[in-house]
This record gives structure tokens, C-alpha cells and sequence, in this order.
């Protein structure tokens, strides 16, 4: 077993994931034909032999708590320990609605208290990325730091934090609210430390001016002559936060470097199962560079999609550059064409849809067009 | 705690018509539909049927069938107080323990277990079929009309009649007598090979069985004639729907050819879903010059090439130029660049390594069948596969592979 407790933010979603979030919140985002977002971090998690983990819930998590359940899938269903969801609990100051991730950290520090492991590793529910989390514990050890931050060498074109490293890998600068590429690397807002820095942070941010993970707590450690370490991750990562990330991320399943680094063989990717069959192709059906889910019927023509579990595409559809989400039904002779439909869609027979690769068109779940 | 019913599916036959397919493991486990092993139907069954003690008896290679069942957690089978139950043989003390030497003497060594649960009536389920059938409707029939054993039975044609075991009833519904593969059958109403006994009486034959020296042991052989000359009720449970054996080569590929025909058998239903152990495999990948037509695909699959009326397991690949033709694919198994198989079996792993031909179209001739080529084996580039072929053994580049 390996010393390490996960705690996973599944509070807030980015209000540009517009309406994709509008009854869930990112963590429970389906993503890649057949998981949510939050599946990556847990089987990260879960693949590193880490089997107690906190998610830290919000707002708008039904969707959330339908899909973990008890845990089950990702081996976390535990007489002692194993999954813990943390729903908010009724501050009367209001502060159960809270926007920062000290705010979060402070809502669950009785839980904090009590965890058992010596280190604690903070990561977000809407990243899409597999990380070797036993690979980056073992470092962070090793190192002596009192933090590790996962970073990648891709920068995002969205605002983000930035880490300068010297040559022994530790962090001499830290920059915030940076746009695409620069000095350092871009983090993914994956951190290891030990339980008691932790806490230290939470400390020293529980005040009313002080109040910034980055730039009061991790900026603190760094003040106070402590050090951060880099661990860059070497694989596909992106914080799904906009309608745009969404589109490009999903798409970028269609190359098979990708692919190979969001899921290669020695760590698996587990999700939340269903009792799917095989998808089926009919006689007259095409399928031109598709990523497709089992349970499908797919009777039309495919070319350049993402396709979740239990799609029907009924003949003569021709759909181009789409993500259709689980169960929708698209009807014969219906056109789309940079459509993301979420689930339980209904397209008519004979509808055309377009929008343009960026700025895709959003069918929010459970329309009927 | 005490059961109406609890099922014992008899899992422990090599099912030696499969050749090279079952060479190590089970039948039951074999791969079937794409998603599916064998096994998933009567386990699926059983948990929509509502029966939640299934005791599975193994015997021949269970190493695979055991992990695959595991808990019963696929099929929600594992509550705490009932749930799948490997049965392998088993030594006492004081005994020298023996071999399970037939299906009567399988549940006879296993009747501890069914005590355990004191059911008033036994399922004797079978791991070779496809079918979906609600045994509690079954049970209900059993009940109401206070037999002592009812057995399922299928309409089937008088041609085919002489390959199963024939019923025929009397005036008042009741079966009168039970022939095994009969040269002159004088119903159509085949046994198959399913039974709900009434426990205490079952317990009571299968001791008499027991100490028959002269009997082999077996329920269709000895325990169904035993019960009918005895002149218990018997009753027979008429059931209408899709049912194949799968025992050999052309049924198990005959059967999975008709999962591409959604209206033979309708596994969407949500009311009655067929669970499988699925692998962990992300959604599968079908390139840019792939062409798929009137055929199943499972996740984890990598299609470049162009397939056609067949069916893909999980994690197959298919490569560029290549074609796969009214062929069953099982998983992980790896078609490469510009091969063709064609009117074949692949087992799981199995490779097909580029430019190798495996299998050929029917071309009306007596010797024609579907090839096979068994588990985890390679067929060398360029080598050619024949039709009817069944190989243990892998085959060397640029060779011809026809071995039995």
C-alpha cells in the first residue's frame, strides 16, 4: 500500500463549460466516448494503490453521486476507509458557498485531520490525464521537498500558473495567470505534500486577506525558505474549462499518440459500468476516423467523432467533426456537423445542425429537435 | 438461509468439439458475441430470474472460468448471503475424493452445498447454450403442477430431432416418455437440458444413482429414465425463443453470425440484460480508410482495414488493407496489414501477421468449413490458412497450415 491519501475537487465547474455544466458540475462531465472526467483522477489514483480518497463536493452533484456510487469500480468500496464524497456541510455564514480552493480545504479540514496516510495528494476532478502517481510519490520523497506540483510541458492557451524550475528541479519562480507558452511549465493543479503542510497551508490562508492557495500558500513555503519540486508529467493533460477545451480534447482522441498516452495498457482507465453490448454497425453504414463506445447502432455515416455508449444513428445521417453524448438518437437523414449533443438527445429525421469547429453547436441533455 | 430455489450450472465439461478452442480452457468461458463468454448467459439469466445462489461445478481447466466469475459482481450475484459459487471436486477425510464421473455424480458430490440453503427445489442449468429464459416462470410451472422434475423443452424440427434427447407427453400434459437422440423420434420436443426437481426427491435418486454400478452417472441417461419408470410427475416447460448449443466449430460460429441480427435475439432489452466482465478498454477506433459493415465492434478495438459480416471482440485489430469476412474475432487477438481471414474462427491473442490468408469462401465443395485457428498462436506472413483447418500450433511464414 503506499502512503499517499487522494483528494480530489469536484466543487466548482468553470463557467465556460456553459451549457455542458448546467446540470452537472465538471467532475461528472462525460468525456471520450465513455467516461466522466473525474474517472482519470480516481483511476490515477487507483492505479498508484492509493485506496483512500476524499472528493470534495459542491453544487449540482447528483450526476456526480450517481456515478461514483459506492466506489466499487475503482476498488474504493471499504469496510475501513476507501471513498469518501464530502458534501458541503451548512456553514450559517454563508461560506458554504464558497469559490476559492482554500475555502474547500477549509470545509473539509475536521476530515483532513483525521487522515491516516502521512501524505496527501490535491488534484482536480476535471483534469483529463494519467498520471503515474506512484512515479511522482516516489520522487517527491526522494526529493525532500515540501511540495510536488504536476506539470506538463503543453501549455494551455487558457490562463494558468506557471512554475520556473533550476536545475535540481526546484521551483524558483512561480507566475501567475499566464497565456500559452513561456518560461517554466505549465501546471496541471496536481499536488503531493504531507499531511501537516497541508494543514500549514490552510493555516496561514484561513484569514481574510490571505486568502490564495497559489500565492499565499504555496507562495508562503516558498518565502518561508521551503521547497517545491517539479514532476513533469510526460503524457496527454488538459483541465477540461471551456466549451473549447471540451471540443479539441475529445478530438484530440482521434490521434493514436493520444490515445496511447490517456490510456495505455499498464494503467487502465476504470468508469462506471452499464450492461452494454457490442456496438453494431448495419449493411450501408460508414465509419471514417470515429472513436465509437459499445452499446451503438450505427446505420449512417460517421467522419471525425467522438460516439458514446447506446447512440443510435439512423440511415442516411451524416454527422462530421460531433460528440455525441450517451443514448441520444439521431434520426435518418438528419445532418450535423460540429454538434456536441449531450445525453438522451433526440434529433429529428431529416434535421441539419452545424456549427463550425470553434465554436461548436451545444444540444443540452435531454432535447428533442 | 432457507432458498425456494437455488441454480447448479454444470460448467466442468471440456466441450472437446471445440478443439483447439477449449485446448485450456472451460467451454463456458470461450468467448461468444463480442462481449460476452458463454457463461454469461445462464448466470445473467439467473440474476434476472431472481435466483441468487448459482453453485457452478468445474472441473476441466477452471483456472480462467474462475477469475472470470470471480464474486458475481458482473452479474450482481454477489450479496452476502447468497452469490456465485466455484465448485471444483473435493477431498473428505477419511476419503480418497474422486473426479466428478458424470452430471448426476457432480451435484451428488456437491449435495453439502445444497443443503446448505434447504431449497425446495434444484435448477440444473448448462454452460453451453445461448438463450434467454426466465426460469422463474419455469419454477412457477414446476410448482403448480407438483412435479417432481420439470424439464425445458424447444419445438424442434423432426430432421434434427435425432441429435437430443425427445419428450413425449401423455393426454394430460405430463411427460410419458424420454428417448436420448432416438433414430426414430416420435415427438419433436427436444430436452434442453434444463431441470427444476423437486430437492428431496432429487436427493433420493441421486443416492439410488449413486450406488448403481452399472449407471453412468448422468441426468439425461439415468436420473430422468430412473424418475419416469418410477412414475413420478414430470412436466415439461415449453419454451419458444432463441435457443443454440454452441458445442461445435459451425454452431458456435453459426451462433454468433445471428448476433448480427438484432431481431433473433434482442440483447438491448433493458428488462433482461446479458451482463459480461467487460475489460477495461477505452471506446474503439475505427481509422480513416476503415470500412465496417453489417457487423459488431467492442471497445478497445483498432480497425484500419474493412470488415464485414462479423463479429470483433474487445482489443482486436484490424490493419491497414486488411479484410476480415463473416469471421469471429476473439479478444485481443490481432489481424495485421493486408492479411485476410475470411470464414474463420480466431481465438484469443491469436496474430495473423501481414499478407497471411486465413479461411476461404464456401465454394460448394464436400470438405469445405469454417477454419480455426486456436488461442495465442501466430500465422506467419504470407502464410496460408485452409479452410476447415483447426491449428494448435502456430504456422511459419510463407506455409500452408491445414493440421488437425
Amino acid at each position: 500500500m503506499i502512503n499517499l491519501h487522494g483528494l480530489i475537487l469536484a466543487d466548482r465547474s468553470s463557467h465556460e463549460l456553459r451549457e455542458l455544466v448546467m446540470c452537472r458540475t465538471s467532475a461528472s462531465l462525460p468525456y471520450a466516448g465513455r467516461y466522466r472526467l473525474i474517472d482519470f483522477a480516481l483511476s490515477s489514483m487507483q492505479n498508484a494503490l492509493v485506496r483512500d480518497v476524499g472528493v470534495i463536493m459542491q453544487q449540482d452533484y447528483q450526476s456526480l453521486l450517481d456515478h461514483i456510487g459506492s466506489g466499487k469500480e475503482w476498488d474504493m468500496s471499504r469496510k475501513r476507509g476507501g471513498l469518501r464524497l464530502l458534501p458541503p456541510f451548512g456553514l450559517d455564514d454563508g461560506r458554504s458557498q464558497y469559490s476559492s480552493i482554500i475555502d474547500a480545504l477549509i470545509s473539509v479540514q475536521g476530515y483532513i485531520r483525521d487522515i491516516k496516510q502521512d501524505y496527501v495528494c490535491l488534484c482536480r476532478g476535471s483534469l483529463a490525464a494519467n498520471i503515474d502517481l506512484a512515479e511522482v510519490m516516489k520522487r517527491h520523497v526522494s526529493s525532500g521537498a515540501d511540495v510536488t506540483v504536476v506539470c506538463s510541458e503543453r501549455s494551455p492557451e487558457r490562463r494558468h500558473y506557471r512554475f520556473v524550475a533550476d536545475d535540481n528541479g526546484y521551483v524558483s519562480e512561480m507566475l501567475m495567470h499566464r497565456t500559452g507558452a513561456g518560461e517554466g511549465y505549465a501546471s496541471l493543479e496536481m499536488y503531493i505534500m504531507s499531511k501537516e503542510t497541508m494543514l500549514g497551508i490552510i493555516d496561514r490562508c484561513d484569514s481574510a486577506i490571505n486568502r490564495k492557495f497559489h500565492r499565499d500558500g504555496l507562495g508562503g513555503i516558498l518565502s518561508g525558505g521551503g521547497r517545491i519540486a517539479v514532476y513533469i508529467h510526460p503524457g496527454y493533460a488538459v483541465n477540461i474549462d471551456t466549451v473549447d477545451t471540451y471540443y479539441r480534447s475529445n478530438m484530440d482522441m482521434l490521434t493514436a499518440q493520444n490515445r496511447r498516452e490517456l490510456f495505455p495498457d499498464e494503467r487502465p482507465v476504470r468508469t462506471k459500468g452499464r450492461a452494454d453490448v457490442s456496438t453494431h454497425y448495419a449493411e450501408g453504414a460508414s465509419v471514417k476516423n470515429c472513436f465509437v463506445a459499445d452499446g451503438c447502432y450505427i446505420e449512417g455515416s460517421i467522419e471525425n467523432c467522438i460516439i458514446f455508449r447506446g447512440v443510435e444513428i439512423h440511415k442516411g445521417a451524416v454527422l462530421k467533426n460531433c460528440i455525441i453524448m450517451q443514448d441520444t438518437v439521431i434520426g435518418s437523414g438528419a445532418e450535423l456537423s460540429s454538434v456536441i449533443s449531450d445525453k438522451d438527445v433526440t434529433v429529428g429525421e431529416f434535421i441539419t445542425l452545424a456549427g463550425s469547429p470553434r465554436v461548436p453547436l451545444v444540444l443540452p441533455k435531454g432535447s428533442k429537435i | 438461509m432457507k432458498r425456494n430455489c437455488i441454480a447448479m450450472l454444470l460448467a466442468g465439461g471440456q466441450g472437446s468439439r471445440l478443439y483447439a478452442l477449449t485446448k485450456d480452457v472451460a467451454k463456458p468461458s470461450v468467448p461468444f458475441g463480442g462481449k460476452y463468454r458463454i457463461i454469461d448467459f445462464p448466470l445473467s439469466n439467473c440474476a434476472n430470474s431472481g435466483i441468487d445462489v448459482v453453485g457452478v461445478l468445474t472441473q476441466y481447466r477452471p483456472l480462467k472460468l474462475n477469475s472470470y466469475i470471480g464474486s458475481g459482481q458482473a452479474y450482481d450475484l454477489d450479496s452476502s448471503d447468497g452469490g456465485v459459487f466455484i465448485l471444483p471436486p473435493y477431498q473428505s477425510a477419511g476419503e480418497k475424493g474422486s473426479w466428478f464421473s458424470g452430471t448426476a455424480n457432480a451435484i451428488y458430490q456437491n449435495m453439502g452445498f445444497i443443503e446448505n440453503y434447504n431449497p425446495d427445489n434444484v435448477l440444473i442449468l448448462s454452460g453451453d447454450h445461448i438463450y434467454k429464459m426466465d426460469y422463474s416462470e419455469m419454477l412457477r410451472e414446476h410448482v403448480q403442477h407438483e412435479a417432481a422434475c420439470t424439464i425445458s423443452v424447444i419445438q424442434v424440427s423432426m430432421e434434427e430431432a435425432s441429435r437430443f434427447g425427445i419428450l413425449s407427453t401423455g393426454g394430460d400434459g405430463y411427460i410419458n416418455e424420454f428417448e436420448e437422440k432416438p433414430k426414430q423420434p416420435k415427438s419433436d420436443l427436444a430436452s434442453m437440458g434444463i431441470y427444476i426437481f423437486n430437492w428431496q426427491k432429487l436427493r433420493e435418486y441421486l443416492i439410488a444413482d449413486e450406488n448403481d454400478p452399472n449407471s453412468s452417472k448422468d441426468f439425461g441417461k439415468n436420473i430422468i429414465p430412473a424418475m419416469l419408470a418410477a412414475g413420478e410427475k414430470m412436466w415439461p416447460y415449453r419454451f419458444s425463443g432463441y435457443w443454440r448449443d454452441v458445442g461445435t466449430i459451425t454452431s458456435l460460429w453459426d451462433a454468433n453470425m445471428d448476433m448480427l441480427s438484432p431481431t433473433l435475439i434482442n440483447l438491448h432489452d433493458p428488462d433482461w440484460p446479458i451482463r459480461s466482465k467487460s475489460p477495461i478498454r477505452p471506446p474503439h477506433y475505427a481509422g480513416p480508410d476503415s470500412r465496417i459493415s453489417h457487423s459488431i465492434v467492442t471497445e478497445g478495438c483498432e480497425i484500419e482495414g474493412s470488415v464485414e459480416n462479423s463479429v470483433l471482440s474487445s482489443s482486436v485489430r484490424v490493419g491497414r488493407g486488411a479484410r476480415v469476412v463473416y469471421s469471429i474475432l476473439m479478444p485481443g487477438c490481432r489481424v495485421e496489414d493486408g492479411a485476410v481471414v475470411e470464414y474463420a474462427i480466431i481465438g484469443e491473442n491469436a496474430v495473423i501477421h501481414a499478407g497471411a490468408h486465413v479461411g476461404a469462401q464456401p465454394d460448394g465443395s464436400e470438405g469445405w468449413s469454417v477454419a480455426t485457428c486456436g488461442p495465442d498462436i501466430e500465422v506467419g506472413s504470407g502464410a496460408v490458412v485452409k479452410p476447415g483447418a483447426m491449428l494448435y500450433d502456430s504456422v511459419p511464414a510463407g506455409e500452408g497450415g491445414e493440421s488437425k
